[in-house]
């Protein structure tokens, strides 16, 4: 046995264990994307770097073996500095999405790519299951949204954008209740003042999480500026009101026709367990309230929306007056994570902000292959169907036309993982010139080599299964790939074990077809 | 489609193991003259090595080509001394003759192919281009045409001439040619042509002899005459022409007749020698002088030990010079214990840069119980600007065979390997010849000089990768795999190739080995400082006026080297730098000239001992470019393993890059050193983590140009984007410019003052290279 310091923690293992395996033992998970279990160490993407205690020096923990007296630091300033700086050379190399460039500029970071794919499929409900995790009123902004998302759409570059909008609307309009069903109740009870677009979305997220939350309005009926600014033909009353419902529907108390004063509000402040202010552009009036205050409007965190007192949060136009009421809509469901952070003794700190890489615009030579997940159809005129909204037929074949730039592996990318978890900037080490995307399919698995970091498993594992051709390192240095021997096909090279690699794939490069 | 019963040969010539890959490979390019993906397919029918392991080889050594080439490769060299003296130029200018678009490297008729290799050890010719074995020196931007019309006229003119041996008994004396690759590249074969045939002529009785490199490659062709009675007398630079004269000069023909003959020669030789030579310099010059007290009395050969004197391959020479005394002597008086202590207390350390004393990695090899051991000697010499170990091989394979069996017996193995660059095909050759030699004299093989001792050497040509210079990786490459390192512990003392302990030395220090154990450890340990030992060969090149092969004591300074034995600074420029240690080592300022070469101290000023390049440097080179070229080259070299060294070297190059072109953004500079530090410490071996070295180094003494380059501004003028060419009032219209330029970019205005456009201007320099006045000023 040897016997070794890990953090100062003694630690004893057998003979010829790795540190990274040392560490492990005593609890510790050092990171690593070229590691695999099977097949065992490689050092190549020096993540796993620790520091040996007594000289300072940075070694792979992978590949060193664990000997008798060893002291190792497996987490310090340096160590952090050392990952994070690997993880931006890996990303300055990582092209692709992480999620879709639709999705990043949503300000409710709707998940487009995904409701994409499930129209297309003809399953609405999941769709809108799907779409309410984001938007609490897709049907309302299906109608009025000026759709950011469009103008980010890398279909734009092949010829238009896709309807993303009309196809939220016609998974709004194609359901009549909330698809959730609520938490039960958990006894806290949260007060949000003001039932415009971001006070409704707040309320619906908290109640379903097991809140109990009372709605106030100065006017009679909920909706805000959705009822009183648009026209009637362009978002219906009905439409207003329903969607609403599904809301109130989930146990929200609207209390209408309560005009709230600065004595009012801290009644309230002290009735309830948390208050989330929404009450649209800032009156004078809410100046005397007690928040800090800017000319824009109260002051919050732009995360957590934690204002200057003590359990009450603010969103919404009240922050800072906008056109954008999916903004609004966005930060009522970023604002009940705050909430239920801070009601559960966390520090409040929103949504939780995953890393996205992102690759930026799309060049005309790789349109042929983003081409290969979708279809050449035009899109829909959305002009004439501003007022009727989409047919089923119509929606389906729109949502077709999605290219589907999310990657499949976002859920387990180990490389997204690390970079979200030692912030790693994608820009830091941005070269000079981005290679052109490509993707390859087989009737099970995507390779996009682009997104590949080099780590090897592949090689080895095809090696290790005795595929005839297999994957190989192909040239060296910056400018290695993983490919196929004789320009075979991707098919040929993992033909018995493409799916086994692509889930040892650290990153999106290899990935399961039907993953998502 | 072709021949594949061409591939069964090769591989049932060369096995069908992994291990046999990398030779397959080598066979099958030198029957197709690229790797058909046919012949690819059929050695892996054949053989036990799969598809994904045959791309993975042939696309990782810089050897070997996947795509048909031309009939002719021409190969500009791009290592540091030709960087410094303008190869980018001649590489433009070359691909404007053949009329190459981007990405092209072939031109349309399919006749010549381009290519930039990263040094064809000829430094001291720099800017040197090859042309299948034809190999030109000294060539400027406004040469390419005249090199390929020169080449046509050549190529099928191969000399028949045949020497007629003398008998020996009334030989007159001797005449040493070189016979080194520089020797050579310069027309040294040519030479000894016309001596053999001015010898037949003449009837002379000299004796002809060719001799190992002398280290002057500065002066090459080098022919030295040794009359028998008399001084001897050294010419440099020399012609074949000038041959019958320097003959004449020295030696009376035996007989009436062809004493006549002979006055009649000289007269000839005379008008001819008179004549002027138009050539491109693919042999030049006519400047002839006496030993060059200066260039060799500073220096203290021990792994050159009689330079110039011995013939490479004449094993009773080298032992006529003290030649396997010290093996003798091991054999006879020492145990294997005794010799590596030997070692130890000589304080010798390794030569290939990382200075890692040799009598400890003797020992722990040593005391390694493993039946089976290696012996490896590391001769992939893949420094850009560095040629020690291509001329040790070439000049003294008997001392590097010695060094290594007398190795061999302190480790206790019996099976060695020579691993040696590809680029050097005529050092393969005489380690080969010799290696043979050797075996016939009972010096290799079995019971070696009735010791009781076996020692059998093979060799292994490596393929191309300077990254398998580095240890682990140049086991990889035998074992037939990509040259990738691996982490070090497991040592290749402990575990080495095919996983057994392997001793890797590099070919300067076994050729140290026999002087040090012929006589008395002292001897050596009075040479140098405390922790550096004995001498360094450096490859002395660049700015300097004397560039060359030298073998200086540790501890001699800067100034020494390039003011005593380089002789100052070519041309009246400023010295301003020497870049020691190659891609791996840094820039020193001139103004720590007075540093001794030791380990130590190279490496606390940010250089490197590294493998003994050293390029001098004047005050019209450009720092910065300087940093791009080694880390342009570390690039291209890194194996591509680990994320540091794969993708941060390739950032760096980018912010060199736009720094050179006038693209950099504020912070480029502190990224820049952010990334070289990161790269210094988080690679995975040597090549990473020493890659930042030319970087740092610059960045610390000469950070005010790396400054003016954030300005956009370029103080030499080498970043040709950051600079234009104009003429100033020195023009005397005479035109030369205008014929020179290749894109008309001068109008024809005989005698006025000539104007360049700067729009059509492509900076290739050539109208600078041929002003007589000086009017061309690059600003």
């Amino acid at each position: 046995m040897v016997h070794l310091k890990i953090n100062g923690q003694d630690i004893e293992v057998e003979a010829g264990v790795s540190v990274l395996k040392a560490a492990e033992k005593a609890g510790v998970k050092v990171p690593s994307l070229c590691y695999n279990e099977e097949l065992g160490h490689f050092t190549s993407c020096m993540l796993c770097l620790v520091k040996d205690a007594r000289d300072g020096r940075l070694f792979p923990s992978c590949s060193v073996i664990s000997t008798e007296g060893l002291s190792v630091i497996t987490d310090d300033e340096e160590i952090t500095e050392a990952r994070q700086t690997g993880l931006e050379l890996l990303l300055s190399e990582h092209v692709g999405d992480c999620q879709g460039p639709c999705q990043i500029a949503c300000p409710a970071h709707m998940d487009i790519p995904q409701m994409n794919r499930l129209i297309a499929a003809g399953k609405f409900k999941e769709a809108l299951k799907l779409v309410k995790k984001d938007i609490a009123l897709p049907a309302v902004l299906g109608r009025i949204c000026p759709a950011p998302c469009e103008g980010a759409c890398h279909r734009k570059t092949v010829d238009a954008s896709v309807s993303i909008c009309l196809l939220k609307r016609f998974v709004g309009d194609e359901n009549e209740l909330h698809p959730f069903d609520p938490l039960p109740l958990n006894g806290k009870r949260v007060a949000v003042i003001g039932a415009g677009p971001a006070g409704l979305a707040a309320s619906y997220y908290l109640q379903l999480n097991g809140y109990q939350t009372v709605l106030y309005d100065r006017n009679d009926l909920p909706g805000g500026l959705l009822r009183t600014e648009i026209k009637a033909e362009i978002l219906p009353l009905n439409v207003l009101d329903q969607e609403i419902g599904t809301i109130l529907s989930t146990g929200v108390e609207f209390r209408g026709g309560v005009e709230i004063n600065a004595s009012y509000f801290h009644d309230i402040v002290s009735q309830y367990n948390a208050v989330i202010v929404a009450t649209g552009n800032l009156a004078d009036e809410i100046r005397n309230w007690g928040f800090t205050t800017t000319a824009k409007g109260i002051e919050a965190d732009q995360n957590s929306y934690v204002t200057s007192l003590k359990g009450v949060f603010a969103i919404g136009n009240t922050l800072r007056s906008s056109r954008l009421a999916v903004r609004s809509v966005g930060q009522g469901k970023e604002v009940a994570w705050s909430v239920a952070q801070y009601l559960s003794g966390e520090e409040p700190k929103g949504e939780p902000r995953l890393f996205n890489s992102r690759f930026g615009r799309l060049f005309q030579e790789e349109i042929s292959e983003y081409l290969k997940e979708s279809v050449p159809f035009n899109r829909v005129n959305s002009e004439t169907l501003k007022y009727s909204g989409l047919t089923k037929e119509e929606a389906m074949e729109e949502a077709r036309r999605c290219l589907h730039c999310d990657c499949r592996d976002i859920e387990n990318c180990k490389l997204r993982d690390l970079s979200g978890r030692y912030d790693a900037s994608q820009r830091r080490f941005a070269g000079n010139e981005r290679k052109l995307m490509t993707k390859h399919f087989t009737h099970s698995i995507v390779y996009e080599p682009l997104k590949c970091i080099k780590c090897g498993i592949c090689v080895r594992m095809t090696s290790k299964y005795q595929e005839k051709f297999g994957f190989s390192y192909i040239g060296r240095g910056f400018d290695v790939v993983i490919g196929v021997p004789f320009n075979e096909s991707v098919e040929a090279g993992l033909a018995e074990t493409a799916e086994k690699v692509a889930k040892a794939c650290p990153t999106g490069a290899l990935s399961v077809k039907d993953s998502k | 489609m072709i021949d594949l019963n061409k591939i069964d040969i090769i591989v049932s010539e060369n096995g069908t193991e992994k291990t046999a890959l990398i030779p397959i490979l080598q066979s099958i390019q030198r029957e197709f003259n690229y790797l058909p993906e046919e012949a690819l397919r059929r050695v892996s029918e054949i053989s036990k090595i799969k598809p994904a392991e045959i791309i993975g080889v042939a696309s990782f050594y810089s050897q070997f080509r996947l795509a048909p080439v031309g009939e002719h490769m021409v190969r500009v060299c791009v290592g540091t001394a030709c960087h410094v003296k303008g190869a980018t130029q001649v590489y433009d200018a070359l691909r404007r003759a053949f009329k190459l678009k981007d990405g092209e490297h072939t031109d349309q008729s399919r006749k010549y192919t381009i290519e930039k290799v990263s040094c064809l050890g000829c430094c001291t010719l720099a800017p040197v281009v090859q042309i299948d074995q034809i190999t030109y020196g000294h060539v400027t931007s406004d040469k390419a045409d005249d090199i390929i019309k020169d080449f046509e006229t050549q190529k099928d003119n191969k000399s028949k001439k045949r020497f007629r041996k003398s008998d020996g008994t009334e030989i007159q004396g001797e005449i040493r040619i070189g016979l080194g690759s520089c020797c050579v590249a310069s027309g040294s074969s040519d030479i000894k042509d016309a001596v053999e045939s001015t010898i037949n002529e003449t009837g002379l009785k000299v004796k002809l002899k060719s001799v190992g490199c002398v280290g002057m490659c500065h002066q090459v062709p080098l022919v030295e005459i040794v009359p028998v009675n008399g001084e001897a007398t050294l010419y440099s630079k020399v012609k074949p022409e000038d041959i019958q004269q320097i003959v004449a000069s020295h030696f009376q023909p035996s007989g009436l007749f062809p004493r006549l003959r002979n006055r009649f020669f000289n007269a000839v030789g005379n008008i001819q020698t008179d004549q002027k030579w138009k050539g491109i310099e693919r042999y030049e010059l006519n400047i002839r002088e006496k030993h060059v007290s200066s260039f060799l009395g500073k220096q203290f050969p021990i792994a050159t030990e009689h330079r110039g004197m011995i013939n490479p391959l004449d094993l009773e020479e080298y032992q006529q010079h003290g030649g396997f005394l010290a093996l003798k002597k091991v054999f006879s008086e020492f145990t294997p214990g005794q010799v590596t202590d030997k070692i130890k207390s000589s304080g010798l350390r390794g030569r290939g840069g990382a200075g890692f004393p040799t009598g400890i990695k003797w020992e722990l090899v040593a005391k390694q119980t493993s039946e089976i051991k290696y012996l490896i000697c590391n001769g992939d010499e893949g420094d850009p600007g560095a040629f020690m170990d291509r001329m040790l091989l070439e000049s003294y394979p008997y001392r590097v065979i010695e060094g290594m069996i007398i190795a061999a017996y302190a480790v206790n193995t019996r099976e060695g390997y020579f691993y040696i660059r590809a680029e050097y095909p005529l050092a393969v050759k005489r380690i080969r010849a010799a290696l043979e030699i050797c075996r016939e004299n009972n010096l290799i093989g079995k019971n070696i000089l009735g010791s009781g001792f076996d020692f059998n050497v093979k060799i292994y040509e490596g393929a191309g990768a300077f990254v398998c210079g580095e240890e682990t990786a140049l086991i990889q490459s035998i074992e037939g795999n990509r040259g990738f390192p691996h982490l070090r512990p497991p040592f290749p003392a402990e575990k080495g190739l095919f996983g057994l302990p392997t001793l890797v030395n590099n070919t300067e220090t076994f050729a140290q080995i026999s002087f040090i154990m012929r006589d008395t450890v002292d001897r050596f340990t009075r040479i140098g400082t405390a922790k550096s030992k004995g001498t360094k060969v450096f490859a002395l090149a660049g700015k300097e006026a004397r560039g060359g092969l030298i073998e200086v004591p540790m501890g001699m300074t800067i100034r020494q080297i390039v003011d005593e034995i380089g002789g100052g600074i070519a041309n009246g420029r400023k010295f301003q730098a020497v870049q020691i240690g190659g891609p791996s080592g840094g820039c020193i300022p001139a103004s720590l000239q007075d540093t001794p070469i030791d380990y130590e101290s190279l490496t606390s000023l940010g250089a490197m001992m590294g493998s003994g390049g050293l390029i001098v440097l004047d005050d019209t080179d450009c720092m910065v470019d300087i940093a791009r070229f080694f880390l342009s080259f570390t690039q291209e070299e890194s194996c591509g393993k680990c994320t540091f060294c794969r993708v941060g070297t390739k950032r760096m190059l980018d912010i060199l890059d736009n720094l050179t072109q006038g693209k950099s953004k504020p912070g480029d500079l502190e990224k820049l050193e952010k990334l070289a530090g990161w790269t210094k410490k988080g690679s995975l071996c040597g090549l990473g983590r020493s890659a930042p070295n030319p970087i740092l180094s610059t960045l610390k003494y000469f950070r005010e140009e790396y400054e003016a380059h954030l300005n956009g501004i370029c103080p030499t003028g080498k970043c040709s984007a950051l600079v234009n060419y104009s003429i100033n009032d020195n023009c005397i219209g005479c035109t030369l410019c205008v014929q020179r330029c290749p894109v008309d970019a001068i109008p024809f205005l005989p005698h006025q003052k000539h104007v360049i456009n700067a729009e059509l201007c492509i900076k290739c320099d050539a109208c600078r290279q041929v002003c007589p006045v000086e009017a061309v000023v690059v600003k």
